[in-house]
């Protein structure tokens, strides 16, 4: 049987060098012979998703997992796997038992996910179409092609799908409203401008697997009947455009889109719009006001998007995600998805698992899964072994979730009766080196960045939030400043124009609920305890600890740090800018984090 | 036609009205800034909050751009609406200090303590957008709203003076704070770092305006540009009425 080498080469794995290694891969190929050339084909894939320890090389049937591999090990995987069906045991992931594991189901960080979404990223190239229909796609296409506009929409329905973007809108009840309208023409739009600090969930799918998102996108449009639909995709997701349009070239090739679909006679024009770069561009009346060539920023939403979107037509806007579940939901019926998950929140979610976490990456897991198990069993725990401190969901608009919550069941009802949100899957686990009065001025200061300006309380809100929490990240914090934080925070809450504002003070609001007393030590103690506001930190040496190993001078950037090989070291709190990494570099635990002006003599 | 309760108060109207408008036909007065009926809805300085109540659910809308659809139970001053009011005019008043209107409102309607803060220097502007829209409407475009986030400004494309305005005015005088400096002396108006020749009525001496706005009055219009005031060519125009019907 002929061997298939499957080298990841998304954007993650290509900054690690992952074309090197498939042209090493080719190269040794080339250089085997006529023999490996009868047995191997190269396949370059979509992200698999365990970034961190890419690039990422498979070989199938065999099922062999590769990680960290180098152009230089291009020969040994061709003479040994390929050739002689033999594991390069090196190249094996180890797990925490220290064993060498050769199956990616074997690998704990895989084991225990449930893919949907991602179910295809990594089996096939996403710049080929043959691949995608290989493994039964576009099946779910043709199915929808034989069925009403109502039994689609049923069928989704019945899956209780919610939208992945991050406000968990009923998906079958949005189409269903669409449908209703007998206002021509209507649009489909596909949301691919994932903003979120540290999220790629929705980058990784249309990369890895194009043509999913394209089915579902021509589903939705058969539902409620449109003829055009768009990508919008962010400008700095340039794979992402790039597989997309050529996927969309591929399939109107192939009398899959164009003026008959699938040769049913149905019309469907499919088009891609770079986004302009600002993270607004994500709420839905922002991103058609910049579809349509406007400034983009919202419009109030008393009239939603399905009556009145692009260019005032009725208007479906679903995230990549949503659409990339309904050919699975077409194919295996609605009820087959429902049935993951929970009851209020069906199917799988993909989260962009970052942070200090020992495994970081993209994992789906059924809807429901607890934090603990994300962070703990996916994810293995803190690096370390640090104590967790907080796990940040939901980007710029989620909250800081604290240890005493990890066993909440994560979906979209639960984390938001708690003043955070699951979002779109971003998922930032924390240790306690971790301030969460700088997490929540960076998050604020992010929003005051992007807010898009245009009404005032979101505006002036995050400017004056953003004043509060530089002043107390720097000594300056008073009595009284935690309550009209929140006070303001409210007022973003219930007045702003869009769910950018109302989601604005979430990161705020969030740790001062479940983090009070950390901000009472900046404010009242001028003490940050987490040692890492500069201004209100300085760092000692515990003469009981050091072991005199020298490392924390060699990575000290202002030179504070003296003493004697194999003797306790000394920091001159007159030098050091308090940057911690002579903590970072201790071994020992010997660095100790003190207030300003406390350095021990 | 739909009955809806403002403030207890029964008030009739047509689905799909905006509440603002419809509050104001019944002699309910809600604060506003960024409303103009003459150039579109935009719903951005946030000054006229209500709290809408419907089917035993309470929310906070914004009554210039929320359009009733159904009967529902209005109040314009509630203690919720009255605490994010008092919160979004300290916003204001901290953004734009010099603006005297800003510190009228914050003391009529009892903005919170903002004394906490660094107010911005010498800013009257809240950015409301209004001299933008007006300028898109009445004007040419030469100003737009420019940037996001807390950065946002008004200004003519690339800070520089723009070749499009005529220095009508549309912009100064639709801002709700006097926020668009301009001066004005007998020969020539400068605005937006331009100056422009004022033209005066042949009859009466009274500035009628530049000569680019007159300019452009007439291209869109198809006729000459204006050499009369308007109550100059009232007169005119009524003159030639009476010698028509002989009322001399």
């Amino acid at each position: 049987m002929r061997k298939t080498v499957l080298i990841c080469c998304g954007t993650g794995c290509r900054a690690n060098g992952s074309m090197a290694v498939a042209d090493a891969i080719r190269k040794a190929i080339r250089e085997a012979g006529a023999a490996a050339d009868a047995v191997a084909q190269v396949k370059t894939t979509g992200c698999n998703g365990f970034c961190e320890n890419g690039p990422i090389v498979k070989v199938m049937p065999d099922n062999i997992t590769y990680y960290k591999v180098k152009p230089r090990d291009a020969g040994e995987i061709i003479e040994k796997t390929v050739m002689a069906g033999e594991t390069v045991s090196r190249l094996l992931y180890k797990n925490e038992a220290g064993e060498r594991v050769r199956s990616q189901e074997e690998n704990p960080f895989y084991a225990q996910q449930k893919k949907i979404a991602l179910s295809a990223i990594g089996q096939i190239d996403p710049e080929n179409i043959e691949d995608y229909i290989e493994i039964g796609g576009y099946e779910a296409l043709k199915k929808a092609l034989a069925m009403t506009p109502d039994e689609i929409i049923s069928e989704v329905e019945k899956s209780n799908l919610r939208g992945r973007g991050g406000a968990g809108f009923p998906t079958g009840r949005k189409w269903r409203t669409a449908a209703g309208y007998d206002n021509y023409p209507k649009y489909v739009v596909c949301n691919g401008d994932e903003g979120d600090p540290g999220a790629f969930m929705d980058r990784s799918v249309l990369e890895g697997d194009p043509h999913a998102v394209i089915e579902g996108l021509a589903i939705a449009a058969l539902a409620i009947g449109a003829e055009e639909g768009f990508f919008y995709i962010r400008d700095e997701y340039d794979l992402a455009v790039k597989h997309i349009k050529k996927a969309i070239e591929d399939a109107k090739a192939r009398g899959i889109l164009g003026d008959s679909v699938m040769g049913s006679g149905h019309k469907l024009n499919l088009s891609v719009v770079r986004g302009g770069g600002a993270f607004i561009c994500g709420e839905s009346t922002a991103l058609m006001a910049s579809i349509e060539g406007r400034v983009g920023e919202p419009r109030a939403k008393y009239i939603r998007s399905v009556q009145r979107g692009l260019w005032n037509q009725p208007t479906v806007l679903n995230n990549v995600e949503t659409l990339a579940n309904i050919p699975y939901i077409i194919n295996n019926g609605g009820e087959a998805f429902a049935k993951i998950g929970t009851k209020g929140s069906s199917g799988t979610k993909v989260f962009a698992l970052v942070g200090k976490v020992k495994r970081t990456g993209l994992v789906e897991v059924p809807m429901g899964t607890t934090l603990r198990h994300l962070i703990y069993d996916i994810g293995g725990g803190i690096i370390g072994d640090r104590p967790f401190k907080a796990v940040q969901t939901g980007g710029p608009s989620g909250g800081c979730i604290p240890e005493s919550m990890l066993d909440l069941e994560v979906d979209f009802d639960t984390l938001s009766s708690y003043g955070a949100m699951m979002g779109s899957g971003g998922m930032i686990v924390m240790d306690d080196r971790s301030c969460m009065v700088e997490v929540a001025r960076y998050y604020t200061q992010f929003l005051c960045e992007e807010s898009c300006g245009k009404c005032t309380p979101c505006r002036e809100g995050l400017r004056r939030m953003l004043e509060i929490l530089t002043d107390i990240c720097e000594g300056r914090g008073r009595e009284g400043d935690l309550e009209l934080l929140e006070r303001i925070g409210h007022t973003l809450q219930d007045s702003s124009l869009c769910s950018l504002g109302k989601s604005a003070p979430n990161p705020v609001l969030t740790t001062i609920k479940y983090f009070r007393s950390e901000y009472e030590a900046h404010i009242r103690e001028k003490r940050c305890p987490a040692g890492v506001c500069r201004s209100l930190t300085s760092f000692g040496i515990d003469k009981e600890k050091c072991i005199g190993c020298d490392l924390c001078a060699k990575g000290c950037p202002a030179g504070a740090i003296s003493g004697q090989k194999k003797e306790p070291h000394e920091i001159d709190p007159g030098i050091c800018i308090a940057c911690g990494s002579c903590r970072e570099a201790c071994r020992f635990d010997a660095v100790i984090t003190l207030g300003k002006g406390a350095a021990r003599e | 036609m739909i009955e809806i309760q403002i403030n207890g108060k029964t008030c009739t109207c047509e689905p799909g009205e905006f509440l603002l408008k419809v509050a104001a036909r019944n002699g309910i007065y809600i604060p506003t800034l960024c409303h103009h009926e003459g150039v579109g809805e935009q719903g951005c300085c946030r000054l006229c909050l209500a709290e809408v109540v419907e089917r035993g659910r309470s929310r906070i809308v914004v009554s210039c751009v929320f359009p009733v659809e159904k009967p529902i139970e209005v109040y314009t001053d509630s203690e919720r609406v009255r605490e994010n009011r008092a919160v979004v005019l300290m916003l204001l008043k901290e953004r734009a200090p010099e603006s005297e209107e800003i510190a009228r409102l914050c003391e009529e309607y009892q903005a919170i303590d903002g004394s906490r803060f660094k107010a911005l220097d010498n800013e009257k502007c809240i950015m409301c957008g209004l001299c933008a829209r007006a300028c898109q409407s009445l004007g040419t475009g030469a100003i737009a709203t420019v940037g996001r986030g807390t950065g946002k400004k008004v200004s003519t494309p690339y800070d520089e003076p723009s070749k499009d305005c005529v220095g009508c005015l549309s912009c100064a005088r639709i801002c709700p704070t006097g926020a668009i400096p301009y001066k004005q002396d007998e020969k020539e108006r400068r605005i937006w770092d331009r100056s422009f020749t004022l033209v005066r009525c042949e009859s009466c001496g009274e500035i009628i305006g530049t000569r680019e706005e007159l300019l452009l009055a007439a291209e869109r219009g198809g006729r000459e540009p204006d050499t009369l005031c308007a109550s100059c060519r009232q007169k005119q125009m009524a003159d030639v009425l009476a010698h028509t019907y002989g009322l001399e």
